[in-house]
């Protein structure tokens, strides 16, 4: 069975794609949800220990990912916009930028994890931090990590969607009358951005 | 793309690095208790940006958006929760 025998036009199988990646965000937003839930609980029971840990941190590292994603998410709109008005260049290059600082944001979190590794600051049982050695500090890096290693899988799930994207409107597959998916790829990755805006200040700032 | 199309892509890029940096130096101002509700609200105003602008959600078909307003209740229930949890213990 085909796209064509279950809809009767593009048009309503672009609506019914569009409402489906609407669905799945807003379950991928209640994932969240439930381990933003879960640090407010620890950080209510915590709230010395989980000030300390913040403080902490490596805000530089935080602050510089937040403003690489965001300026990642306008390339991405710009790339939608783009193809919209048949630019395959522009599109093209937006998309190339948009990774680009993706991989920023991985390395640069991959260097701070080393960072908190070398420091002892493992999550769960593997905590050995000798700077912070309570019980709050262990719960706030456990949560950090679990959070944050949460979204890194989705920023490499949304690079690996945008590298396939790229593809498709480089081999004139996606073109202006037929974008559906690079609109719903580029939701998903401003998604991914959303998450990391309310990651940012309770991780990083709000100590 | 549209000078529309520009002027409100880079309109909302504008507004978001603005309010990364508030963010940012609210975080050092020594506000107190209310810090995390602060950074909270301006991260809310953040996410809304990014929602109507670049995912154009206002735009949307009645579904998607029915779909958003459903998470954003069981956040609000989620949230709700949390809050009779902690203020009995």
């Amino acid at each position: 069975m085909t796209p064509e025998d279950i809809y009767r036009d593009r048009a309503t199988r672009d609506h019914a794609l569009r409402f489906g990646m609407w669905i799945f965000l807003g379950s991928e937003t209640l994932l969240f949800a439930g381990l933003f839930g879960l640090y407010t609980a620890y950080r209510a029971q915590y709230p010395a220990e989980f000030s300390a840990a913040i403080q902490h941190n490596t805000e530089w590292i935080g602050s510089i990912n937040t403003l690489v994603l965001i300026t990642s998410s306008v390339f991405v709109a710009i790339a939608v916009h783009a193809i919209r008005g048949d630019n395959r260049r522009l599109c093209l290059g937006a998309l190339g930028a948009a990774m680009t600082l993706g991989l920023v944001f991985l390395g640069l979190k991959a260097f701070e994890y080393a960072q908190h590794f070398a420091e002892g600051i493992a999550p769960g049982h593997h905590y050995t931090s000798l700077e912070l050695p309570s019980l709050g500090a262990n719960r706030f890096f456990t949560i950090y990590y679990a959070m944050t290693a949460l979204h890194a899988l989705h920023v490499i799930a949304g690079l690996a969607i945008l590298a396939w994207l790229a593809r498709r409107v480089a081999r004139r597959r996606t073109t202006a009358a037929h974008h559906v998916g690079l609109e719903l790829g580029g939701l998903y990755w401003h998604l991914v951005d959303i998450v990391w805006i309310f990651l940012w200040p309770l991780l990083y700032l709000t100590a | 793309m549209t000078m529309s199309e520009r002027r409100s892509i880079l309109l909302a890029a504008v507004a978001l690095f603005v309010l990364t940096a508030l963010s940012w130096g609210l975080a050092h101002a020594e506000l107190g208790r209310s810090e995390t509700l602060v950074a909270l609200a301006i991260a809310a105003v953040k996410a809304s940006v990014v929602a109507i602008t670049f995912m154009e959600i206002g735009r949307a078909a009645l579904g998607p958006r029915i779909v958003g307003i459903v998470t954003l209740s069981f956040i609000g229930l989620l949230c709700l929760g949390l809050s009779a949890d902690v203020s009995l213990r």
